[in-house]
């Protein structure tokens, strides 16, 4: 039995000395540090915004350097908005990246039907064009009943789009008028 | 008296839960599938992968009505019960860190009365996962270790939560204290002495939840007042077998 000084210490002490000394108060039980490892420790850090509300908070992707994987995802402390803090949509933001639940391709449900297929992109892009196109025909009114000329489209409404910035939504809320919209409405204001 | 402390102040919090979910998120615990109860208090209590939950009441005094939020989570006392039970079960169940005052669990918690621990605890939060680990907060001691904030206070956004070292913390706690007793005669700081986890409540903390305070009779089984007298000779001779 190999005995260091602490070990001699910590027998001798809390064998003759400990029983008395403890209960006046002094605790010598063995206190026991250990190293924990931090598990984003080697994950590469990228800066990025928050895709939910009209807030922009700054969020850092701790992504593995090997799989590419997002790990973890956390306020980001040096950013102005939200100085590291995150509400709870905002915190649970990794499990955009890592959930088994995720849509990964275009899923079609046809009218009546009650299965989904999937379909490409150029499928599904082709697609709504072609129902806008249709709606649009079909609910448009150049003039309204007093006669007046008002060119607008009444079937199609769009709501939504939290993650675009400024100048995606100008040209955005651009081709919804040149449709001749007048249901636009934004997010931030839901 | 040194280590690491939070203070919890109830009166910011807006019941975001955010820390809730950073703290899934960090221990990268798995959602609990819950029903709707009629209250915003979700999962409705703690579990195996739930270690940290905000408590909602709605608390009538005539005719106002006043809503608690309390961040509940583990209080990491200075001497903790909880470790005490465990220690008298298996050697290296629960460790304190000596740094920072943390009580955390290991896996080795699986061979611990899992019943007695958590009635041995005066806040009830102790859980247990199918596996047997007996779990709870970790005072996110891999981050606090390598100088990083708890992920529940790092993520609220109210300025709620704080972390740091228990001079500190204890200070701020005084200050914030004499602020609110202003407006609120009631506010006061909860089992400062005992815990590391201070609450900092402008009401009566048995109407934020039962277990806010310490129950005032924890009831010390018989092995747990044992293992106290002896502990420190047990400890000795378990070292001289490891040899």
């Amino acid at each position: 039995m190999k005995l260091t000084r602490r070990d001699f210490i910590k027998i001798s002490g809390t064998a003759t000395a400990g029983l008395a000394l403890n209960g006046m108060g002094l605790d010598l039980r063995p206190v026991e540090a250990y190293s924990w490892e931090l598990r984003t420790r080697d994950a590469k850090e990228t800066p990025t915004i928050c895709c939910y509300c009209a807030v922009g908070c700054g969020i850092i992707c701790h992504t593995d350097t090997k799989t590419g994987k997002v790990i973890y995802t956390e306020g980001d402390a040096d950013h102005p908005i939200n100085q590291g803090a995150l509400c709870a949509k905002g915190a649970s933001v990794y499990q955009l990246a890592r959930n088994d639940e995720r849509v990964t391709e275009v899923l079609y449900r046809a009218p009546y039907s009650s299965k989904w297929v999937a379909k490409d992109w150029d499928w599904a892009l082709k697609k709504i064009a072609g129902n806008v196109k249709k709606s649009r025909d079909a609910s448009f009114v150049a003039k309204d009943e007093k006669g007046r000329v008002v060119n607008r489209c009444e079937g199609i409404a769009s709501v939504g789009s939290a993650a675009m910035d400024n100048e995606e939504l100008w040209v955005y809320q651009a081709m919804l008028r040149a449709l001749g919209l007048s249901s636009i409405e934004h997010q931030a204001r839901i | 008296m040194s280590g690491k402390s939070f203070l919890i102040d109830t009166s910011a919090c807006m019941a975001c839960r955010s820390c809730q979910v950073a703290c899934k998120a960090w221990n990268r615990n798995d959602g609990t599938v819950t029903r709707n109860r009629g209250s915003h208090q979700n999962p409705p209590d703690f579990d195996g992968n739930t270690f940290k939950l905000v408590r909602f009441r709605e608390v009538r005094a005539g005719n106002k009505v006043s809503r608690y939020f309390f961040s509940d989570q583990c209080r990491h006392c200075i001497d903790a019960p909880c470790k005490d039970v465990i220690d008298s079960a298996v050697t290296g169940g629960a460790i304190q860190d000596k740094a920072t005052g943390a009580i955390v669990y290991t896996e080795k918690s699986k061979g611990a009365p899992f019943k007695d621990v958590r009635s041995e605890c005066p806040y009830d939060i102790p859980r247990q996962r199918e596996d047997g680990t007996i779990v709870k907060c970790t005072m996110c001691i891999d981050r606090v270790s390598n100088g990083l904030q708890p992920a529940c206070v790092k993520a609220c956004p109210m300025g709620g939560l704080h972390f740091g070292d228990r001079e500190e913390i204890l200070a701020r706690a005084e200050k914030r204290l004499a602020t609110l007793k202003a407006k609120y005669p009631k506010a006061q700081l909860l089992n400062v002495e005992t815990v590391r986890t201070i609450y900092l409540v402008v009401g009566d903390p048995k109407e934020y939840h039962k277990f806010a305070v310490a129950s005032a009779n924890p009831g010390v089984t018989r092995k747990v007042a044992l293992r106290r007298m002896f502990g420190p000779a047990i400890d000795a001779l378990r070292t001289v077998a490891r040899g």
